[in-house]
């Protein structure tokens, strides 16, 4: 009986399960009535990132006053998509929900929400930004040491839209007046360190054009393969933060033997490592350790500014492409800046992910946070998507019962993800005197037992010699 | 009686303050005993607050890493821990190669406090370790001075003890090392021993051969123990001071602790094979004898038994040697090893083992060590050893032995000046003792406070003086001599502080170095932290393949593997002497010719430390001499150390050195295009000279990485399609290296001088900052 | 050697004599003990020490049993008392125990 209810039971959960999952996974349409005018395109490939932020002018063709409208990623990129956002002309931010539609499944779409409706026959200005990890592919892949890094992006001349596109320029940042090639598709202008392509006008809906440059870029390829990030919540006033980084240069990999002595020469050598970089913490933050598995790193500076504490960490060797390092990097912060609370009811805000170095990107991402013992009703609100791992009990200093641990982690992280978390929970406050107590009588227990030992001492042994005399 | 020895043991050891009748000098003792571990523990935190919690030197790092390695995989897996990642292509058995006492303790405290959540890193257990134990180390002296002399005394041993710098230069924090655990384990051994010989107790005379078990399970140096004690006995026979208290005591204590030794794998069944352990059996079964025959003469004390006893016993003496010389000569017993024979033939270990001999703490004590590790403590020890022999009785016989085999052992080598120190500080601690008898008669009543006033002021240096000199005031009116006697009394107390003043400095800027990190102060003061070590290590473990195997020289085998997490071809283990000898012949080797070792040993990567740029004397090519004669041992064909000389026998790498010298691997990958240091480009602090041969290429490596103070020199070897393809040139760069090689014998041919085949180094003398091997003695 | 041959007789005498009943009880076990490792050292004479550490385990726990009821022997002897000032009897038989608690379990460990 009871075997055959459960799995019915379970049956009906899956059903369920399945039938959210159908809700949520989001079909939309692409509304003919939308138009785009105008589409002023910045690429930004300076760093290690690929950077790109568009300003689309909409125009509403139709009837009906639009409410949403869908941005696209081309099917080639959208692994590389770390981070999209929209904004309206108000610059605020406009809530982005990930949707599909029929017969492009190679596509990713989202659909923006537009706060306000864009009436018929007149114009919106919308401005979106998008980051892309790994888009930029070193070539050739091995240099030596004294070379320079040479990287291939290879993107859309276009603006990938589901609807029609009047008119658009393309600004392609670089930085560097070395180029060895690039696409070069009339009209286009090259100017120091940036290439400017467009006006091009009436490019149908999802049109792709191969857009390839290749290019000298000596900025840090650094990638943090792994970020741990330990955050321990004590209610007397501290919050320890413990990050545990591996780090890789993902640039070109070194060919050859590393001189020590052509390094040494000529601070311009090794043009593709990287020697050092800096962290920026919270300006709270005091207690501030560096170090690996085989103690500190002593080659740090610390710097304390208004609103940060600038790091200048620099890894034990400078990194080359492929070379590893791994360190872990601690600090303290007052509570005060990061929990309220308001009787027993209390509530964490801190950031998800912390600055690492500028442009970073993280390839995953995984975060701790311990909250005292004895913390109840635990509801979580994440900035955005994660994927949350199970709860587990973690036991220090005086634990009894252990200490509830919150789990998240994300893949493919970049700086725009630094957001703040909340986590609500429910802590009686009377539990804070448990650990003082509890020493106090493990103490008073000890006494005890050493004034029960010493009586008993006398009452036990005297007969004995008694005896034995 | 017994109990009022027993109660004083456990009130010295639980603290059981409220024992009415001795309370106040309990709390005395405790009080001083519990500072003098304080002060023990608190000067050997020098080399953490001025680095970091970090694991010392080489030796330290192996104990940490299976530390580390027990606490993960547990103490089962452990035992059986076969280590592929050292000695390859042969790998090691660590748990049958191990004293893993060192390895328990820490792991049972981080077990007990992991058991309490207290999330401590296995690594700061291991650092503290030797600190925590040197308190331990001083309880252990306390209660063995006190059975010797008095308590008085024994508290002063336990505040020398716990500052001496001839301790605490093996157990400054993270300084992980047996030594630090065993000298308490010794201290406590004694103290057992003499507490069973007085009592004649079976339960003592137990615990004495746990104690020992543990000893044996933490230190090679038990042997010392094992030879010591059947000195003691075997000498009160001859002195005619046999009891049946020593009978019991010794015989149980033998055949228990016997039982016990052969409980730990890496010792297995030494104690019945080897020579060092005979002495031991020898004097059990003379016991044996001799007690026999007092029984037998006591069921019948009239018949002419004192010749049979006399007689017996010889026989008895002569039957058991005749047999350990007889199983020697058979090969059933192992005759004693060349570590052993070193100790009695200070010379041995030069001609024979060179391996022992090239490290520095293998080489016989300066005077002023002497000096330096125990300072007044020297001068004042033979007061104590006197006072114990004019009043002689079956315990000072005891330390008398120990001092005197303590002094010839510290000696003959270096290290073992640690075991020399423990029973300084208690004859010391006797001298001062009766010393401030002496001084203080009058007023009894006082003395044993006094006594453990001065004996705190020890430690609490220079700003306790003021505290001191009121103290003989009251005493200076009392009579005539009060002046001479508050007079004496104050120069003491100056000498005491002066030695607590020596033991803080020497402790701080001798002893707490951890020499992977280095320190160098310019001219404004301001210190720079060379970590050099740490930055290559860091480099291997994260940039070179999960197996590759790295050839160094053997002393950095140990924090190859516990830093760098690589497999090592040697390490500081040195058991197998031919292995060393072909990683010294492949860097005495030219390039060519290393390579074909490197390639037979699947070499990756060859790492050696160059102190050229930075002026650091324990650099491979200071070492290098070394591997030569090491080499040479096993490869006597090939390797010549005489080619290594110039013509008048100096050993230098400037351009007037050896055509061989400077052809050599070593050489080669000291010197490749190296032109940093001092003023002419590519000079060598080190050696302060102009390196003679530069600008070479090499061919079959190719460097990999070296530290920002060119203090570690990575190089990888070359796959073989790396280096064939500029075929002709390799060709053209052998020719004249095989030249080299037949112009060799060339330099051979005229009679070589035992002067010559020595050479000199230019600079420096021919000490190996290397460390010391695992096996003791 | 004659005066050896004359010796012995007295001694036997002099032992059954003097000794009392509770230490006869005691030198009956030590000379089953003894011949016990008489036994085993004539097995691994004739068969051999093939399982070293078990040869050796049963051969050492032999003469520690020896030497411990010797010890003990020693100890509760009363003309002893001398000797081991505030060792009872009890005591020593306490002891007794102990050590072959230790002893023992040392044996299992080592017999394999």
């Amino acid at each position: 009986m009871m075997p055959a209810m459960a799995k019915i039971q379970v049956l009906v959960l899956l059903l369920l399960y399945i039938a959210i999952q159908c809700g949520s996974l989001n079909v939309d349409t692409i509304s003919s009535d939308i138009k785009i005018k105008n589409v002023d395109r910045s690429i930004d490939i300076s760093s290690q990132l690929v950077k790109i932020t568009s300003k689309v002018t909409l125009e509403n063709t139709g009837k009906v006053p639009v409410k949403n409208f869908l941005l696209s990623v081309e099917g080639g990129a959208k692994s590389n998509l770390a981070f999209i956002s929209a904004k309206d002309q108000n610059n605020k931010d406009l809530r982005l929900v990930e949707t599909t539609v029929k017969g492009y499944d190679q596509v990713k779409f989202w659909r923006v929400e537009l706060k306000e409706a864009i009436n018929v026959a007149s114009t919106a200005i919308i401005g979106t930004e998008s980051v892309y990890t790994k888009a930029l592919q070193p070539f050739p892949t091995a240099i030596t040491q004294q070379e320079d890094q040479l990287v291939k992006y290879n993107g859309n001349l276009y603006f990938y839209s589901p609807y029609p596109v009047v008119s658009q320029k393309t600004n392609v940042v670089l930085n560097t007046k070395s180029v060895e090639s690039f696409t070069k598709i009339k009209p286009f202008s090259q100017q120091d360190g940036t290439i400017a392509y467009g006006s091009y006008s009436n490019i149908s809906p999802f049109t792709e054009k191969e857009l390839n440059i290749h290019y000298k870029n000596n900025s840090p390829f650094l990638t943090v393969t792994r970020l741990a990030r330990l955050i321990e919540v004590s209610h007397w006033g501290n919050i320890a933060i413990e990050e545990t980084v591996e780090i890789e240069h993902t640039g070109a990999k070194l060919k050859g033997p590393f001189s020590r002595y052509d390094y040494q020469q000529d601070h311009h050598s090794g043009p593709a490592s990287v020697r050092s970089y800096k962290t920026f913490l919270p300006a709270s933050a005091s207690d501030v350790y560096y170090r690996d598995t085989n103690g500190n790193i002593s080659t740090s500076n610390m710097k304390v500014k208004k609103d940060s504490v600038e790091l200048d960490l620099r890894p034990r060797y400078p990194l080359f492409g492929g070379w590893r390092s791994h360190y872990t990097l601690g600090y303290n912060v007052p509570s005060y800046e990061y929990l309220y609370h308001s009787g027993n009811e209390y509530l964490l805000k801190m950031r998800a992910v912390d600055h690492v170095f500028d442009d970073m990107q993280v390839d995953e991402l995984v975060t701790k946070i311990i909250l005292p013992e004895g913390s109840t009703n635990i509801v979580v609100n994440f900035p955005f998507t994660v994927t949350r791992l199970s709860d587990s009990l973690h036991y220090t200093y005086l634990d009894t019962k252990g200490r509830p641990v919150i789990t998240f982690t994300k893949q493919n992280v970049v700086e725009n993800h630094i957001q703040d978390f909340q986590i609500r929970y429910t802590f009686p406050r009377l539990l804070m005197l448990q650990e003082p107590l509890l020493v106090v009588g493990f103490l008073y227990t000890l006494f005890l037992c050493v004034i029960i030992y010493v009586r008993l001492d006398f009452s036990i042994h005297k007969p004995e010699h008694q005896h034995k005399d | 009686m017994p109990t009022t020895a027993e109660t004083k043991h456990s009130n010295g050891r639980n603290k059981g303050i409220f024992n009415n009748t001795t309370g106040f000098s309990t709390l005395i003792t405790v009080t001083v005993l519990s500072l003098a571990w304080l002060a023990g523990f608190a000067s050997r935190l020098f080399a953490v607050i001025r680095f970091e919690s970090i694991i010392h030197e080489f030796d330290p790092w192996f104990n940490y890493r299976s530390t580390a390695y027990m606490v993960q995989h547990g103490f089962y897996n452990f035992l059986n821990w076969f280590d592929e990642r050292a000695w390859y292509p042969l790998g090691r058995i660590v748990g049958g190669t191990v004293y893993p006492g060192l390895m328990i303790t820490s792991g049972t405290i981080h077990w007990i406090l992991h058991t309490l959540n207290i999330p401590i890193h296995i690594r700061d257990i291991c650092v503290f370790l030797a600190p925590i134990f040197s308190g331990l180390t001083a309880i252990a002296t306390y209660l063995l001075t006190s059975e010797l002399w008095s308590r008085g005394a024994g508290l002063f041993a336990a505040c020398f003890i716990a500052i001496v710098p001839g301790y605490s230069s093996r157990s400054v924090a993270g300084s992980y090392d047996n030594e630090g655990i065993a000298i308490f384990a010794l201290q406590f051994t004694y103290y057992l021993w003499l507490k069973s010989i007085k009592s004649g107790s079976i339960f003592w005379s137990i615990c004495t051969a746990l104690s020992y078990f543990y000893m044996v399970s933490a230190w090679g140096g038990y042997v010392f123990i094992i030879n010591l004690i059947p000195l003691h006995v075997f000498v009160l026979l001859i002195m005619g001071r046999f009891s049946q208290r020593l009978f019991v005591s010794y015989t149980v204590f033998y055949i228990i602790g016997l039982l016990l030794s052969m409980q730990i794998p890496f010792v297995g069944f030494q104690p019945i094979r080897t020579s060092e352990h005979m002495a031991a059996s020898g004097v059990f079964a003379l016991l044996m004898a001799v007690g026999a025959l007092k029984y037998l003469h006591s069921l019948n004390p009239k018949g002419q038994w004192k010749q049979l006893l006399i007689l017996g016993g010889l026989v008895a003496a002569g039957t058991v040697f005749l047999a350990v010389v007889l199983l020697t000569y058979m090969g059933v017993i192992a005759p004693w090893s060349g570590r052993f024979y070193s100790l009695w033939d200070t010379g041995y270990a030069k001609i024979h083992i060179p391996i022992i001999a090239s490290v520095s703490e293998h080489q016989p004590t300066t005077w002023s060590s002497f000096f330096f590790d125990l300072h007044v403590l020297v001068c004042t020890f033979p007061v104590g050893l006197w006072y114990c022999i004019k009043n002689i009785n079956d315990e000072r016989v005891f330390v008398a032995l120990y001092a005197l085999s303590a002094v010839y052992f510290a000696g003959v080598m270096v290290r073992l000046m640690l075991t020399l120190t423990p029973v300084v500080c208690v004859l010391a601690g006797i001298a001062f003792s009766i010393l401030l008898d002496l001084v203080l008669k009058e007023d009894e009543m006082q003395t044993a406070p006094v006594e453990t006033e001065d004996s705190k002021n020890l430690y609490d240096k220079a700003g306790k003086l003021k505290k001191r000199t009121p103290e003989p005031v009251p005493a200076a009116d009392s009579g005539l001599g009060m002046n001479v006697r508050s007079g004496t009394l104050i120069a003491f107390m100056i000498l005491l502080m002066l030695f607590s003043v020596h033991c803080t400095w020497a402790t701080s800027n001798a002893y707490s170095s951890p020499s992977i990190v280095l320190a160098s102060y310019g001219n404004d003061g301001s210190r720079k932290i060379l970590d050099d070590f740490r930055e290559a290590y860091g480099w291997l473990s994260q940039n070179t393949a999960e197996d590759a195997r790295i050839m160094s020289w053997w002393d950095y085998g140990y924090q190859i593997a516990g830093m760098g997490n690589r497999t090592t071809l040697v390490d500081n283990n040195t058991w197998n002497n031919s292995h060393i000898a072909l990683v010294g012949k492949a860097m005495a080797s030219n390039e060519s010719a290393a390579y074909d070792i490197m390639t037979m040993l699947d070499v990756d990567y060859v790492l050696v430390i160059f102190g050229g740029a930075i002026g650091y004397s324990g650099d491979d090519i200071n070492k290098f001499i070394w591997m030569v004669r090491i080499a040479e041992g096993e490869h006597p064909k090939e390797i010549h150390e005489a080619d290594y000389f110039t013509e008048r026998g100096e050993y230098r790498v400037d351009s007037e050195a050896s055509k061989t010298m400077l052809n050599c691997l070593m050489y080669k990958l000291s010197y490749y295009r190296y032109d940093s240091g001092g003023s002419p480009a590519g000079y060598d602090r080190t050696r302060g000279a102009l390196p003679g041969h530069r600008g070479f290429q090499l061919t079959y490596l190719e460097e990999a990485y070296t530290t920002e103070h060119w203090l570690v020199r990575i190089y990888r070897v070359k796959k073989p399609d790396e280096f064939n393809r500029p075929r002709l040139p390799l060709a053209k760069r052998t020719i004249p290296t095989s030249n080299n090689l037949s112009k060799k014998p060339a330099y051979d041919l005229g009679p070589m001088t035992s002067k010559r085949r020595k050479g000199l180094l230019k600079n420096k003398p021919t000490l190996v900052k290397g460390k010391k091997m695992t096996k003791l003695e | 050697m004659t005066s050896l041959a004359s010796v012995i007789p007295k001694l036997y005498q002099e032992y059954t004599t003097k000794t009392s009943k509770k230490l006869k009880i005691v030198d009956a076990y030590l000379l089953y003990i003894f011949l016990t490792a008489v036994i085993q050292f004539a097995y691994c004479c004739l068969v051999g020490t093939f399982p070293f550490n078990s040869f050796l385990s049963g051969f050492i726990s032999t003469v520690s049993c020896f030497v411990l009821g010797v010890c003990l022997r020693l100890q509760v002897n009363p003309e002893n008392k001398s000797e081991f000032q505030g060792l009872s009897a009890e005591r020593g038989f306490a002891d007794f125990i102990f050590a072959h608690l230790v002893l023992h379990i040392v044996v299992i460990n080592f017999i394999g």
